[in-house]
């Protein structure tokens, strides 16, 4: 076996300027060969492989894909990109306790609107409440958009005219969610009020706190990344689109210093009760103002809206053919 | 850089030659396999990725042997040829990658839909629609990073036959070492790395213009002009697993079928078999004939 690589930090990219992480064999942004320890021969050489093991012929062997030993069957090291499974590397802290996050659920209950039902916020029933620390990436990159789009503005017979532009854009703190118990939409809707410099170590294991793990590797932690960062780029180039209907946007970008953290983020999720039906809300560990779940709608209402509608069309229909 | 090297095998003491453009070897007599690690001379890189064969020799044989017996236009004495000699070869190219600075011109096409008025086969003046397209000028830049081109570096095997087999899956790139390559034929880079390079920014430039015609807008697009600038341009040397195939058929004619030794995809450019063809175009001709008698007697 080869010695396991040096945690020092390596030189970021010489192109794009990212951060490379030991084992990578090429920028996973713009693909530059990472630096390599020249040891060139200065006379010709000819090598024999042998077996650390027992000394017989080593051959590359399809199967198991390297070198391997034909008589002991020993198989030898390469030097090949790792892709190890993503770890948190920080975690933020609760900043509200479980008190504040069933209150701040209560208040979220009063703002959803005339179509929940009057008594929601009174009624509801808070059951089982589990705190958990959620993970995702946030990343920083300074990106070329290139884009390219149909909009209104310069039309003439048909209502379309093509437009394209570039523009640099600094994307600082972009999250991206990677938690399994939590949906996009709720990672995404509480996500706002985190601070991020509150970054500290692990928390230690409690009974009843969930501490959710990445399960996905590096390739595809970056692959998710690249996909929010084109995502991330499209809403911004919405802006630049001159007129107010567009069509067909495409965008292309050229990342630099595309950096991310791995981060463990808090959250409370609550179930609660209204009228024996079950129900999900949950709150940002940090700022309990911040809640996002499901709730029941008041039949009642929205009939009595519909009825009042109908009624109102129906005066309408009277007083016209009168 | 002499022509043939000489060493001992180690292993048996048997004088063993290797050819200049190879960088493995194996003792004739106890079949000890060697590698060659020449010192670095100009127009002769070292390798510094290589991608290993996952594919076993008994499945690029039988993939090989299944796609020529699908060619149904080839000559039947290469149809029916036998298949056996295989070799794999870690052939020699370079990984190109760089950063793309582009600006463009094209004419865009936006659909309208138009209304006129016309006469029907009663004579009756009618209103009828029709899709018309407005062509406008667009001109603009697109920049994006160009990687993951593959080229040849090897005078036996053109680009064009590489391509052939491409694409390779460079998620499985390993640092180059001599262990990779024991046991198998691998040959040395025999084309100048300048005219590689001219190669790479060709398929480069091809890419980027098919990327910037998939970026434009509107519903139609023609006379697209891309001037494009490559910076940052790395190339480096990766050894690449195919399989060489030489298949003899008829008069002592051959062919060499090329199978990807990581995907098992053939390629190769088959003769043709001209009296296949003819009958085909007069059973089609006989046939078009016969259609069209009966449809003129019905």
């Amino acid at each position: 076996m080869q010695p396991a690589a040096s945690p020092a930090a390596l030189d970021p990219c010489n192109r794009c300027s990212s951060p490379v992480e030991h084992g990578d064999l090429r920028c996973a942004v713009c693909g530059l060969t990472t630096p390599v320890v020249e040891s060139r021969t200065s006379a010709e050489k000819i090598e024999f492989l042998r077996c650390d093991g027992c000394g017989a012929a080593v051959s590359y062997d399809v199967k198991a894909q390297a070198p391997k030993c034909s008589f002991c069957d020993s198989v030898m090291h390469v030097e090949s990109p790792e892709d190890p499974a993503e770890e948190a590397g920080a975690y933020l802290p609760f900043q509200i306790d479980s008190q504040a996050a069933t209150e701040g659920m209560r208040a979220w209950l009063g703002t959803l609107g005339f179509f929940r039902p009057k008594d929601l916020q009174t009624s509801a029933t808070v059951g089982e409440l589990k705190p958990l620390w959620w993970v995702g990436w946030v990343f920083d990159a300074e990106v070329l958009v290139s884009w390219a789009a149909d909009s209104e503005v310069g039309s003439r017979r048909s209502r379309w005219a093509p437009h394209a532009g570039q523009q640099h854009v600094h994307f600082q703190r972009i999250l991206v969610p990677a938690s399994r118990g939590l949906s996009l939409d709720e990672c995404t809707a509480i996500s706002g009020g985190y601070q991020l410099a509150t970054q500290g170590p692990p928390p230690q294991p409690q009974p009843g706190t969930l501490i959710e793990r990445f399960d996905v590797q590096r390739s595809a932690a970056r692959k998710a990344i690249a996909d929010t960062l084109t995502r991330a780029a499209t809403a911004q180039a919405k802006d630049w689109v001159p007129g107010s209907r567009m069509r067909k946007l495409k965008v292309a970008v050229l990342p630099k210093r595309l950096s991310s953290d791995r981060l463990g983020f808090p959250a409370y999720v609550l179930a609660y009760r209204y009228h024996g039906k079950l129900y999900r809300a949950v709150v940002n560990g940090q700022d309990a103002s911040l809640v996002v779940g499901n709730a029941p709608y008041s039949i009642g209402r929205i009939a009595a809206v519909i009825g009042l509608i109908a009624a109102i069309i129906a005066i309408i229909l009277l007083l016209s053919t009168r | 850089m002499s022509a043939i090297s000489e060493f001992s095998c180690e292993s048996c003491g048997s004088l063993v030659q290797v050819e200049a453009h190879l960088r493995t070897a194996a003792c004739p007599y106890c079949a000890s396999p060697a590698v060659i690690e020449r010192p670095l001379e100009a127009g002769r890189p070292a390798p510094l990725f290589v991608l290993g064969f996952v594919v076993p020799h008994e499945r690029a044989l039988a993939e090989a042997r299944r796609w020529i017996r699908r060619r149904w236009f080839v000559p039947e004495a290469l149809r029916k040829a036998k298949v056996e000699s295989i070799r794999g070869i870690y052939v020699p190219s370079y990984l190109f990658s760089a950063a793309a600075d582009a600006s463009y011109t094209a004419q865009i096409g936006e659909n309208y839909t138009e209304t006129y008025t016309t006469t029907n086969s009663k004579g009756q003046t009618v209103t009828r629609t029709r899709t018309r397209t407005e062509w406008r000028s667009l001109s603009g830049r697109y920049a994006a990073y160009v990687s993951d081109i593959v080229v040849t570096a090897s005078r036996g095997i053109s680009n064009h036959e590489l391509e052939g087999v491409e694409p390779f899956d460079l998620r499985a790139l390993h640092r180059y070492t001599p262990r990779l390559l024991s046991g198998w034929i691998a040959e040395e880079a025999s084309l100048p790395a300048e005219q590689c390079r001219e190669l790479a920014v060709s398929e480069s430039m091809t890419e980027i213009q098919r990327r910037v015609a998939a970026h434009l807008p509107g519903d139609k697009q023609r006379n697209l002009q891309v001037q494009a600038h490559l910076n940052d341009i790395e190339q480096e040397l990766l050894l690449v697993p195919v399989y060489v195939l030489p298949v003899r058929y008829g008069d002592d004619e051959v062919v060499r079928i090329l199978v990807n030794g990581q995907t098992a995809k053939v390629h190769s450019k088959l003769p043709r078999s001209w009296t296949k063809i003819t009958v085909i175009i007069i059973l089609v001709v006989i046939l078009a004939a016969i259609g069209g008698y009966l449809a003129t007697r019905s």
